[in-house]
């Protein structure tokens, strides 16, 4: 198998800008099963990033490289790749945000870590306070995952009412334009003949 | 009243897309605004929203200030949307907090089936009793429920139905329950108000008797008495707000909450929902059967006025208490029912954007049937926009369902299931009212209407 990585992208052209897709993509990823607002006590964190402006509306998400600069710039070897994902081990991430620098989409971003519903402390590193040290809140690295074991695939593309968003797998997108294009020539080729 | 966070909407315009009234404003891709005139405070334009305040997005004014904005506690975690209904709680907080008010609260039928899952429980969840003793932990000084005075409601409604038919008053009858279908009613068919049923909605026929009955029951001042309603309407507290809404000599609701909101208050006094054990309702204003819970349901106010209109008319029960032909989803309905000598045709319309037709064959004259329901939310008020908001659309759709079968399930296992048969009822008009569309009900239970045509 040489199989290139699948990534998601949305259609400008159908995208409304409404965030369906971010809300959708940060309720698959909670660690507790949330189906209304008021059940959330943690701030909806996505993966991917709308992006509005005067000349395009349209959500930005990883496009999971076949040479991840993220992957390749991470000190700690926090990113890998599982089954065709780009995948961050959120455990591992140290929070240095080498890859947001390195990532050409800025698909990578540092978000506050939840566990439970709670925030995640660091370790060990503290911050002087009135009342003392106090623990750090933890941040680490997070990123499109392509849904990695979400029944019914990428939750974005599932749940976005206008169907702008697709998985496109780089394979077939080849043999689909190839068939497209060898129907085309077929077209003319008989409109020339008669 | 609904507005629209001008810093949080991304123009999508899909609000505008279930607003039933064209009341959302604005170019698309551009911030949008509701245009208060014409809207109906239905709140669906709160349910499907979808954009929300971003903590990567440092432009935006910080999270307390919005809540201050939205009058929302600031205990409050849940994220916040673009478009949103001004929020009530705060002053309910103040009055459970003041030793000189006698708290008493209402909670509409659908309430009980959505409350749950504010609270990590599943769509749709049936949790009356656990409601009930969420409330009295509240500190709420009498339990009541809504559905009583939809019972009421439907003896009042059904004898009305009964005159306008036998004695040739206008027709076809409207249900006037429903607030945002009031409203425009009011500002769109002025000339058609004639047909509204002149019976209050269950919350202000409650609010009525909340400083009369039900304070001359527990031998407290009506001055000292302060009226909650729970609500999975954000309209309501619109109707409580209307003047003409003090038949009590008060304020007769002084204060209106939506379902999410409540849960907002039960998590801010930190009572853990989901462990309560189920308790009762007060009495006598908490009493009711299943005809006045499926009053949140679509068809639901129809069925019940048919259970009692049917025994009250021929005198013998009803063969059959589950009308299955006039539940059902968004759209209208027609059926038709005999009872005893007299062909009954009955309309449904559930979602306001799909009346207009119907009210133009009655204008036209060429309506045929003598009553017709309508709720404005897509499958009524199980679907309010004052409900728990699901984050996502299919869920939205689920929860509908769910609440909705929920609704029919508490139904069946009510030991009473027609309004007339509830003893509460029996016996607030042996001591109270009298009789249905007697003096005293006219003056706390019924009302007029106020055309509201916008001049051109
Ligand atoms: S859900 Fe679809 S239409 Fe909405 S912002 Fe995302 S891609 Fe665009
Ligand atoms: S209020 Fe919400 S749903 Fe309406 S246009 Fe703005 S972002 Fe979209
Ligand atoms: S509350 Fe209802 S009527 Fe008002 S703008 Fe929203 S959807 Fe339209
Ligand atoms: S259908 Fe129910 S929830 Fe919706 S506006 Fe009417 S009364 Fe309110």
């Amino acid at each position: 198998m040489c199989a290139l990585n699948a990534f998601v992208v949305a259609d400008p052209n159908k995208c409304i800008g409404c965030k369906v897709c971010e809300v959708a993509c940060a309720v698959v990823h909670s660690d507790v099963p949330v189906k209304t607002v008021g059940q959330m006590t943690t701030p909806i964190i996505p993966r991917l990033y709308l992006v509005k402006t005067a000349e395009v509306t349209m959500p930005v998400q990883c496009r999971h490289c076949e040479d991840a600069p993220c992957a390749n710039a991470c000190p700690v070897g926090a990113i890998t790749q599982r089954d065709g994902i780009i995948y961050v081990d959120q455990e591992a991430c140290v929070g240095c945000k080498t890859c947001m620098l390195a990532c050409p989409f800025g698909a990578m971003e540092m978000v506050p870590y939840y566990r439970n519903g709670e925030r995640v402390k660091q370790l060990r590193l503290t911050e002087e306070t009135g009342e003392g040290p106090v623990l750090q809140d933890a941040f680490v690295a997070s990123k499109c995952d392509r849904c990695i074991g979400v029944e019914g695939g990428p939750a974005c593309v599932a749940n976005c009412p206008k169907e702008a968003l697709r998985v496109v797998r780089p394979d077939e997108l080849r043999r689909t334009r190839n068939l497209e294009a060898a129907l085309a020539v077929l077209e003319s080729v008989k409109n020339v003949i008669g | 009243m609904i507005y629209i966070d001008q810093e949080l909407c991304t123009g999508c315009r899909s609000c505008a897309d279930v607003c039933p009234v064209d009341a959302i404003v604005g170019e698309f891709g551009q911030p949008q605004s509701v245009d208060q005139e014409l809207c109906v405070m239905c709140g669906q334009c709160v349910q499907v929203c979808s954009s929300y305040a971003s903590i990567l997005d440092e432009g935006i004014a910080p999270r307390e200030q919005k809540l201050a904005e939205r009058a929302m506690l600031p205990s409050v975690k849940e994220p916040l949307f673009a478009a949103y209904n001004q929020g009530k709680a705060l002053k309910v907080k103040e009055a459970l907090a003041d030793p000189d008010k006698y708290v008493m609260v209402q909670v509409a039928p659908a309430v009980r089936v959505a409350i749950a899952e504010e609270f990590g429980m599943p769509l749709g969840s049936l949790a009356p009793g656990q409601m009930a003793a969420a409330l009295r932990r509240l500190g709420f000084d009498r339990i009541y429920s809504t559905d009583f005075t939809a019972d009421l409601t439907i003896m009042e409604e059904g004898h009305e139905l009964i005159e306008r038919v036998t004695k040739g008053g206008t027709l076809p009858m409207f249900t006037s329950c429903c607030p945002a279908w009031v409203k425009y009613l009011e500002q769109t068919y002025p000339e058609l108000l004639p047909h509204l049923s002149s019976c209050k909605s269950p919350q202000q026929m409650a609010g009525a008797l909340f400083k009369t009955y039900g304070a001359k029951v527990d031998k407290v001042d009506p001055a000292k008495v302060y009226s909650v309603s729970v609500m999975p309407c954000t309209c309501k507290d619109f109707e409580a707000n209307r003047p003409e809404m003090k038949a009590s000599g008060h304020q007769d609701v002084d204060v209106v909450i939506t379902t999410r909101e409540l849960a907002h208050l039960i998590k801010d006094a930190g009572i853990d929902f989901a462990s309560l054990t189920e308790e009762e309702y007060d009495r006598p204003l908490g009493l009711y059967t299943g005809a006045g819970t499926i009053f949140g349901a679509t068809g639901g106010v129809m069925e019940a006025a048919l259970r009692t209109a049917y025994e009250v008319i021929t005198k013998k029960p009803i063969p059959e208490l589950d009308l299955e032909y006039v539940r059902g989803g968004e759209g209208v309905r027609y059926a038709t029912v005999q009872v005893g000598d007299l062909e009954l045709k009955v309309c449904v319309v559930s979602g306001l954007k799909h009346v207009a037709p119907v009210l133009e064959q009655v204008k036209a004259g060429t309506a045929d049937f003598h009553f017709m329901e309508v709720m404005t939310c897509p499958v009524g008020c199980v679907s309010g926009g004052g409900q728990p908001k699901a984050l996502l659309p299919k869920d939205r759709i689920c929860a509908r369902t769910a609440r909705t079968a929920s609704t029919y399930k508490h139904d069946g296992e009510l030991r009473h299931r027609k309004s007339h048969e509830n003893p509460d009822i029996k016996k607030i008009y042996k001591e109270f009212l009298g009789k249905p569309l007697g003096e005293q009900s006219h003056h706390l239970l019924h009302t007029t209407y106020t055309p509201r045509r916008r001049d051109a």
